[in-house]
């Protein structure tokens, strides 16, 4: 075992693999595949005896990747309400109140004002639209689906967790799922708490190793190459098999990296080939020790709680940080939570005002095949997560590394914002939405109805 | 293990449903999927508050007066099951060509969801308070109260034939004649 755990070591310092978990994954993939054919099989054959006459068999197995789309109705778009193209249009900046309602004082004008108000006239089918678009926002809508873990996979990946339309098939598949469920709770996992444990190791003795190393410039010198071992070792721990595209565009000290948010593991993701600052609230407990023993290796921004409020000190340490030479770049999540993998939420503005720093952005894109990376904070805490992670069969991703971007000249932050997440949308391949991350947890303001309202009510004036 | 053991769709329950609404076995898989993934708390049922989570529906105008209608029409006690949803989803398929007309999907039947969305005591007539209610959903403070009733009065002006100032089912169809109700209210359920 402590062989093993140092030739990882050295692995990670040299970045060198040995290509073991690529073959680990393929042959994971051809697994995958047998077990979906046995399963056609027998799916068909339960078809043929009940339907004779409406049964499609599935597609063969050849589409291990095609996910069909899994949307029980198809939006109708003949409706102007509250129809999908509101999505571009409403700008949901929900932080500040410059919103464009207007105010009752500014109604009084208009309805006094305006001598067409007798001519408007209420039928009572009116209400179609809204009733409709609301049954169908009931049956599927663009917004909840994004909070859950992505569903139908073509093919089953032998994990109980992803097991929703797969049920018991047959004798065979079951004992390959057990099969697998001994290799990674009782071959895999031990391993890779042994690897997680090194990682610890090794981040406490560059701690002090940097803390008791004379020379001023130590932490910045050593730190980044230090900290892409630590990071290295921890991928491992994950069977992270990650692939980097366009790595001309790795982020450069002084700039500000941003990304879309799956997991917390997108940071060590994202880690093992640069280095980043990070930024965040000063935690207590476990977490602040982390933050504190990170600190050593790099300059990170921790703020405290009563100033994360403080929309403009942040933005201030944002800036010291980036004139400072040599300091790493800052690695922001801008939609502000973990989202399903499968879109890109509203990207909160504050970096983005940031004008003195380029925007490097990065697109992630998870394949859910060997394990669903998404942390569903709602049904599993921290510590679940990292159990269930590090009992799934590899996070295979990929890392697109996107040219830098600078806000133009008559743009405003939360159109530049909106740029460069339509950018990673594309290239990521996820639905590009406005809607804003925070309705994970809370409802929307009372503003967007009212907005609603308002469009119902110019569309009675000009009928 | 998995939790997900708690309700299941049993076999001879799905061929019921499909017999009965006319849905396909693959339409109720997946509207079921949705029914638990609206179901965070895994009970069984779906209650106003896993409904007005819905973003699409909190920022409807009409969101809260729809959850209304299904909670009290369709489900008991702010709770509705799997059966009275998908029942309820049953009337709003396409009556026409290749979707089978059951009894849930008729015209008259999406017709008469619409008149509930107004009628809320139930008494088949739209008085004079319920359109103003709805009124003041759908418009919210964009007109002076003065003026959505003088909207209202009119309107029930124009269709009240026999005269009680209320508009009753027959009348609320009639005006919806012209007007392919069937085709606004549908929606394609995909498989």
């Amino acid at each position: 075992m402590i062989s093993i755990a140092a030739l990882v070591l050295a692995l990670a310092a040299m970045n060198c693999s040995l290509g073991v978990r690529s073959l680990y994954v393929r042959i994971l993939g051809f697994i995958f595949d047998y077990a979906t054919k046995i399963k056609n099989d027998k799916e068909l054959s339960n078809e043929s005896s009940d339907e004779p006459s409406t049964s499609t068999p599935n597609s063969s197995t050849s589409n291990l990747v095609e996910r069909s789309s899994d949307d029980p109705i198809e939006m109708t778009s003949d409706t102007p309400l509250v129809s999908g193209s509101t999505k571009n249009d409403e700008t949901k900046s929900n932080e500040t109140n410059e919103t464009s309602l207007e105010t009752a004082l500014d109604v009084q004008q208009k309805v006094s004002r305006g001598s067409s108000q007798s001519d408007i006239q209420f039928r009572l089918g009116d209400i179609m639209d809204y009733t409709r678009q609301g049954l169908e926002a009931i049956v599927d809508d663009e917004v909840t689906k994004r909070f859950s873990s992505a569903e139908e996979m073509a093919v089953w990946n032998l994990l109980t967790r992803t097991q929703q339309q797969h049920e018991y098939f047959s004798l065979r598949i079951t004992a390959l799922w057990f099969l697998g469920f001994c290799v990674r709770y009782f071959i895999l996992f031990p391993f890779r708490l042994c690897l997680f444990i090194l990682a610890i190791l090794w981040m406490l003795c560059s701690a002090v190793f940097l803390k008791y190393f004379p020379g001023k410039n130590a932490k910045l010198r050593y730190g980044f190459y230090i900290n892409i071992v630590l990071h290295r070792i921890l991928s491992r721990v994950f069977s992270a098999i990650i692939t980097y595209h366009n790595t001309e565009h790795r982020a450069k000290s002084g700039s500000i990296c941003v990304a879309n948010h799956t997991s917390p593991i997108d940071v060590i993701i994202l880690s093992t080939d640069n280095s980043f600052s990070m930024i965040g609230q000063k935690h207590g407990g476990f977490f602040g020790m982390v933050q504190r023993t990170l600190s050593n290796t790099a300059n990170h921004i921790w703020f405290e709680r009563s100033e994360a409020k403080d929309r403009h000190m942040v933005a201030e340490k944002m800036r010291e940080h980036i004139q400072v030479k040599d300091n790493l770049p800052i690695l922001i999540f801008p939609e502000g939570t973990c989202i399903n993998n499968t879109s890109v939420m509203m990207f909160k503005k504050g970096c983005f005002e940031i004008t003195e720093a380029p925007i490097y952005p990065v697109a992630i894109k998870y394949d859910n095949r060997f394990g669903d990376a998404f942390w569903n904070s709602s049904k599993h805490d921290l510590f679940q997560y990292l159990i269930l992670m590090m009992t799934s069969w590899a996070i295979v991703v990929d890392v697109y590394y996107l040219p830098p971007m600078t806000i133009k000249e008559n743009e405003n932050s939360v159109d530049f914002a909106r740029r460069v997440k339509a950018v990673i949308a594309k290239q990521g391949g996820f639905v590009d939405l406005e809607w804003d991350g925070g309705l994970k947890r809370a409802l929307p303001k009372e503003d967007f109805k009212q907005k609603e309202q308002r469009k119902f009510y110019e569309m009675l004036k000009t009928e | 293990m998995g939790s997900n053991a708690s309700i299941m769709l049993q076999q001879e329950d799905l061929q019921n449903i499909c017999q009965q609404t006319g849905f396909t076995v693959k339409q109720v898989q997946r509207l079921y999927s949705r029914f638990k993934a609206l179901d965070k708390r895994d009970c069984g049922y779906l209650t106003r508050e896993d409904l007005q989570c819905i973003p699409e529906v909190n920022i409807n105008p009409l969101g809260e007066r729809l959850i209304d209608v299904i909670m009290d029409d369709y489900g008991e006690h702010n709770k509705i099951n799997f059966k009275q949803f998908i029942f309820l989803l049953a009337k709003f398929r396409q009556g026409k060509f290749k979707s089978l007309i059951t009894e849930y999907n008729t015209r008259e039947s999406k017709l008469r969801f619409l008149f509930d969305m107004y009628d809320r005591n139930h008494d088949l007539k739209i008085d004079r308070s319920e359109l103003l209610d709805v009124l003041k959903m759908m418009v919210g403070g964009n007109i002076h109260d003065d003026q959505i009733a003088t909207i209202a009065d009119h309107t029930i002006g124009e269709l009240d034939k026999d005269g009680d100032r209320s508009i009753t089912f027959e009348e609320f169809c009639k005006t919806l004649e012209r007007i392919d109700a069937d085709e606004k209210m549908s929606m394609k359920f995909l498989s």
